[in-house]
């Protein structure tokens, strides 16, 4: 009989690949948010009167972010600042700042939406359209890369202490295992739930949804009925993370503890690989923008010039 | 078994055979069982739910590629 393993309710909405837990609605919702809130003090990943950025793009995981967030917000713990980024990219974007606004609004927390246009002149559609072939491949890396640049610009603006995104399960081992093909040790290094400042300029980066699988994340915002944007980039199909992801969930269907067997590897190695191979990268000013940067240019202003002048 | 099956904004009436669970229904759909969530008459359901005459299932993607 199939009954809630906490409370026996029938009404299971869930039956864990990897452990077999059936839950009903009400106690998958409260599990996961303490599993969330747990994995926040295990790892530290919050201090008490942290201002915290939050990535809000209107998506499942964002918006689940926000809703367990502000349980510590509630508590007088942090202090939630929202940001939404609007890449431009026609007929996706629009719906999820939509969402992002009204979620903003019923938590209650401060919301600002900025874009690339703002902050670089073009959009993400423009850059995919005025470049080469290879553009449209990559335009996951030219977009995180301008995304990141911008969170740690709100980041100093608004004074926050940390910025939290929504990184899942799904994607944490799609990054181990897609760094480890490419052997990209550096990248191996740099990988995990809280990043580590090295220039003030910089803002520590958390994951407190690292551990929850990507499906766990639409079963609580469906289960909770909360107004999210379920919808795909229309650049992120072609991408090499997008041929991982698909093999890591085939993979997941025979093998249901896969992902975290692989993290939980990956984390204990880690601290060995950033010994050994952790660079300390001396951070200087880029030459245009003023963001840290480990060469003359910073990442995104690079890009820019590259495109500028495509000689 | 008659059944009403609604997929982002389509609807349709499906005909099923008898004995057939809500994963038996996502396979012969080619949609893969991990990327969905799935609502028998408004109640979220687990893939080995059994399917009944008259049945609303409303299948809802949650994962894509962004």
């Amino acid at each position: 009989m199939n009954v809630c393993d906490k409370c026996g309710s029938p009404e299971i909405i869930i039956k864990k690949k990897q452990s077999g837990q059936k839950l009903c609605s009400k106690c998958f919702i409260e599990s996961t948010k303490n599993k969330v809130l747990k994995d926040i003090r295990k790892q530290n990943l919050i201090e008490k009167g942290d201002k915290v950025l939050l990535g809000l793009s209107g998506g499942k995981d964002s918006v689940m972010l926000l809703d367990i967030l502000s349980t510590l917000k509630n508590r007088g713990i942090i202090d939630i600042v929202a940001v939404t980024i609007d890449e431009g990219i026609e007929g996706y974007r629009e719906e999820g700042v939509e969402l992002a606004i009204k979620n903003a609004e019923k938590y209650g927390v401060e919301h600002k939406v900025v874009s690339f246009k703002q902050y670089f002149g073009t959009t993400l559609d423009k850059i995919i359209q005025n470049n080469s072939e290879d553009a449209r491949r990559n335009a996951c890396t030219y977009c995180g890369v301008f995304r990141r640049w911008i969170f740690n610009r709100v980041s100093r603006e608004v004074g926050a202490t940390k910025i939290a995104t929504g990184h899942n399960l799904d994607d944490e081992t799609q990054s181990i295992v897609m760094s480890y093909l490419e052997g990209n040790i550096q990248n191996l290094t740099r990988i995990g739930p809280k990043s580590q400042s090295k220039s003030d300029k910089f803002t520590v980066k958390i994951k407190p949804l690292r551990e929850i699988p990507e499906r766990e994340i639409g079963l609580y915002v469906i289960a909770k009925e909360l107004d999210v944007h379920f919808a795909g980039c229309p650049y992120a199909g072609e991408s090499f993370r997008a041929e991982i992801g698909t093999f890591l969930k085939q993979l997941t269907n025979d093998h249901p503890t896969i992902m975290y067997s692989t993290l939980r590897g990956f984390d204990r190695i880690k601290p060995v690989l950033k010994k050994e191979f952790g660079k300390e990268s001396v951070f200087d000013e880029c030459e245009i923008c003023g963001e840290p940067s480990a060469s003359k240019l910073c990442k995104a202003c690079s890009f820019l010039k590259q495109w500028e002048d495509p000689g | 078994m008659k059944i009403n099956v609604k997929v982002g904004n389509n609807e349709d009436t499906v005909t099923v055979s008898e004995d057939k669970t809500i994963k038996d229904l996502l396979e012969s759909m080619e949609i893969a069982v991990e990327t969905v969530v799935v609502k028998k008459n408004d109640y979220i359901v687990i893939d080995e739910e059994l399917i009944e005459d008259g049945d609303s299932i409303e299948i809802i993607q949650v994962i894509y590629g962004g």
